[in-house]
């Protein structure tokens, strides 16, 4: 009697959930932004969707998890790398929206697009008794000592394609910097958040590596820090956002993808402090045009994930 | 009547074996058969391998051990004092020293461990105010045991006191009567008598810390140790993820907490003769004197270190314009609770869905503990052997590890329905893990019911089952009652099984808190844990005034 009970009581809600006009979205990234698409494509469409919001680590795990049984339809992940990834796997859904046009060729592709995109920066807190920084090589000096902070490629989608970025751009002097880094006590205390906490404290002085838009929104709402992009270059990220094969609705999807990349969708992402994907969208803050950018080839990186990450746990982690 | 005891003790074994089962039959096969989860039954044993291949796993199983070693330790330094004073002496303001220690029960561990991180850490709330930091105390081993210490330090506070309440009053006055003098009596009679109570707390503690997440997720990445419980969340929750490394180590924490339990059982029941002697005791303190003042002096020393201190800095966080401003009454703002109070925010249906998930897990598991604890306390034959071990069961997972079980039972190609990606599996996650306190609290209530009480009811005609109803029940019900209201505040919080199972568009308190830390404003996620925390304590206390009213305590149980 109290197994049924409970079992009704959990099918009823399985009814509830499961209801034919919802799409189940997976993102990475700023959960205010989800929800805030989420309400303006309801309000549009009368579709409900359901968001699960995590790091990059989590959305993928969760995927990987329900791989015999998907929930998603629609996923962002914040690491490009990602859906090369998948879509080497078979598991997405060929789809080009045609709000798509104004998205430089570099950041779409016949199965995935890109929502928005962020670049890798360094952090600094303004009224920390370190001086300012101006390259990722600065934070290897005494100044520095235990004073800053980075978030895990492990779980930071960002971070990785920082750590493969600058791997591009100079060979192993990456990994000496990275080791440099960690003799310097660089602590990894997790995703973003984690990492720029300590910083508005000023526990930490700096955080190597943050995802800007972030900061860019903190340093709105009066938190005395400053998005600092080397010159010697940095790594964009551009978020790509996927349809999965496996989905039962897939023109709901398409519509929803079609929504995020419409005047109105663009609007909310700029709003986050992130770049727009759409060109013909005005950003809050600096544009790709403005930053010297690292060029990385994604497919071959997104092939060597594990093996970066094994490096950088040893090189810095577990040091 | 037969019959009625039987059908009830398949029920209740079928929903043991569903909730609790079923999940651990998944891990052990995961553990074994790497590639279980699809469908195969290949390469067994090789997952063992890791093991011996790479030497993090138990590095992670060395630290669980030490830190819960450490934790008892530290349980003992904070609780056993007062404890001690409390149960022996009357301490002023009893009542309301026992009420202070409750609240860190109410305090979320990972909140908890982050308001220690803002207060302690390099420009953290005690530099801001006395020019120093505890960074390197903080983000330690012994941090990391003194933040879970404060989460657990009142357990051993409450069975102490209540141990010595009852043989300090009875056996001790036997022990002066017969010529012994007040601290021959102590350290001859009232101690030894009371070691059996104080050891049963002291595992529980050990098995609470070697399954506690909140805190080492919160201070173990700063602290650069792992231990078991986070190296599994680890494990699922970064991509790729490695399930029989999972599987593997959550057997591991199981053996831990399965051995801890088992040795608190034997201990606990070896006791059971003296608390049954079921008649009232005239408790006779002593008075304090003189000491009454170092005394107080000590218990404001851990209520401020225990309850202030976590309890200020969540509050004052909450209504802090920026993080970066600091202590100061020009930073105060309290706009980051407008995001919660907007109609139809997110965070007001985490509240909700919370609400109601701990409210139906409170009164399924008092269901369903009420009916297991009445097996196998007064059950005949096989079904009470076999529910005797059933019973066990529940208290041998740790969160983690059940939802790593329900993770696989659920998702898995064997099962003919699915839960996952439901508010259900949530549902069922709670009841199995929280099951073991209704069924420990309805085991020791009943086994203090004389069986004599059944026969007599039984003698003036009425059956089993009518026995049962007004007989048995509602002597039950003040400590079912307590421990639904234990089930209720903890499920209301819980962090670990939400965060791996609940579905895309169900937010619960727990993840929406912990999601602010990881990717929003740390003030949002304590404006939510101060109410949260509001709301709970404020539900406890009416349910308790209630409860006072019908004349019973729902913490005396």
């Amino acid at each position: 009697m109290i197994r049924t009970t409970v079992f009704a009581a959990s099918l009823g809600l399985a009814g509830t959930l499961a209801h034919a006009d919802t799409l189940t979205f997976y993102t990475a990234g700023p959960g205010g932004l989800a929800d805030a698409l989420a309400e303006a494509f309801q309000a549009e469409t009368g579709i409900t969707v359901n968001v699960f919001q995590g790091t990059t680590g989590q959305v993928m795990a969760r995927l990987e998890a329900e791989e015999s049984n998907p929930q998603a339809d629609v996923v962002v992940s914040a690491s490009w790398g990602s859906a090369v990834d998948m879509h080497e796997r078979g598991l997405l859904m060929e789809y080009m929206s045609p709000n798509a046009q104004a998205v430089p060729d570099d950041l779409k592709h016949s199965h995935y697009t890109a929502q928005g995109i962020s670049a890798l920066a360094l952090v600094w807190n303004t009224q920390s008794d370190a001086p300012r920084p101006s390259e990722w090589s600065d934070l290897t000096d005494e100044a520095y000592r235990d004073l800053v902070t980075m978030p895990d490629p492990a779980q930071s989608g960002t971070a990785f394609d920082l750590v493969a970025g600058l791997e591009a751009a100079m060979g192993e002097e990456a990994w000496e910097l990275l080791a440099a880094l960690a003799d310097n006590d660089m602590i990894v205390p997790g995703p973003n958040a984690a990492a720029l906490n300590p910083v508005l404290q000023g526990a930490k002085a700096v955080v190597f590596g943050a995802v800007d838009y972030i900061s860019y929104g903190q340093a709105a709402s009066g938190e005395t820090i400053e998005v600092i992009v080397p010159e010697s270059g940095t790594v964009i990220a551009p978020r790509p956002m996927i349809i999965l094969g496996s989905t039962i609705q897939p023109e709901a999807a398409q519509q929803f993808v079609d929504f995020v990349l419409s005047d109105a969708g663009q609007e909310l992402v700029a709003a986050t402090w992130m770049m727009p994907a759409r060109a013909d969208i005005e950003g809050l803050r600096p544009g790709i045009d403005d930053l010297a950018v690292i060029e990385v080839d994604e497919d071959a990186v997104s092939a060597r994930r594990d093996e970066i990450i094994a490096r950088f746990n040893d090189t810095v982690i577990n040091r | 009547m037969l019959r009625a005891q039987s059908v009830l003790t398949s029920l209740a074994a079928a929903a043991l074996l569903v909730l609790v089962g079923l999940p651990v039959l998944f891990i052990l096969l995961q553990a074994v058969f790497p590639q279980f989860a699809r469908g195969s039954f290949d390469n067994a044993f090789a997952s063992l391998a890791i093991l011996t291949d790479n030497d993090r796993l138990l590095t992670q199983a060395r630290n669980t051990l030490g830190l819960a070693f450490s934790v008892m330790l530290g349980c003992l330094i904070f609780g056993l004092p007062i404890g001690v004073l409390r149960g022996l002496f009357k301490v002023p303001g009893a009542r309301v020293w026992d009420v202070v220690f409750l609240i860190p029960f109410l305090i979320p561990p990972f909140i908890a461990a982050i308001a220690w991180m803002m207060t302690l850490q390099p420009r953290g709330y005690l530099f801001q105010l006395a020019g120093f930091d505890l960074g390197h105390f903080l983000f330690s081993f012994t941090g990391v045991a003194f933040v879970m210490t404060l989460n657990l330090f009142p357990l051993v506070y409450f069975a102490v006191s209540r141990a010595l309440e009852m043989v300090g009053g009875r056996f001790a006055s036997a022990a002066r009567v017969h010529g012994a003098r007040p601290l021959q009596a102590f350290f001859l009679i009232t101690l030894p008598l009371s070691i059996p109570a104080i050891a049963a707390s002291l595992l529980i503690v050990f098995a609470m810390s070697i399954e506690e997440f909140g805190t080492p997720a919160a201070l173990a990445s700063r602290t650069g140790f792992e231990v078991l419980v986070t190296g599994i969340y680890t494990r699922l929750s970064d991509w790729p993820i490695d399930l029989s490394g999972a599987a593997l180590g959550s057997v591991i924490l199981m053996a831990m907490v399965l051995a801890a339990y088992i040795l608190q059982n034997w201990i606990a029941t070896r006791r059971s003769y003296i608390s049954q002697t079921g008649k009232p005791s005239d408790l006779d303190k002593a008075d304090l004197g003189p000491w009454r003042w170092p005394v107080l002096g000590l218990f404001t020393l851990v209520a401020l270190i225990g309850v202030v201190i976590p309890l200020a800095a969540i509050g004052v966080t909450s209504v802090m314009g920026t993080i970066s401003g600091g202590l100061n009454w020009a930073n105060f703002d309290t706009r980051h609770y407008e995001p919660i109070f907007r109609a139809g925010s997110n965070a007001g249906k985490a509240l909700l869905t919370s609400g109601w998930l701990a409210f139906m897990t409170a009164f399924a598991t008092a269901i369903i503990g009420g009916v297991v604890a009445y097996i196998v306390v007064r059950g005949t034959g096989r079904g009470r052997v076999v529910m005797d071990g059933l019973s066990v069961l529940p208290n041998a997972i740790p969160a983690i590890v059940l939802a790593v079980g329900i993770i696989l039972v659920w998702n898995s190609p064997y099962m003919p329905v699915s839960l996952y990606g439901t508010a259900g599996i949530l549902l069922i996650a709670y009841i199995g893990i929280l099951l073991p306190y209704p069924i420990r609290y309805a085991v020791a209530r009943l086994r203090q019911i004389s069986g004599s009480l059944d026969d007599a009811a039984r003698v003036a005609g009425a059956d089993q089952m009518q026995a049962l109803r007004h007989i048995i029940l509602p002597l039950m019900a003040p400590s079912l009652i307590a421990a639904m209201m234990l089930v209720f505040a903890i499920a209301s919080r819980e962090l670990v099984a939400s965060i791996m199972l609940a579905p895309a568009g169900l937010r619960t308190v727990g993840t929406f808190v912990f999601a602010q830390f990881e990717q929003g404003s740390v003030q949002t996620g304590m404006a939510m844990s101060v109410i949260a925390i509001t709301i709970t304590s404020g539900i406890l206390l009416a349910v308790n005034l209630w409860l006072s009213r019908q004349g019973s305590s729902a913490f005396s149980g």
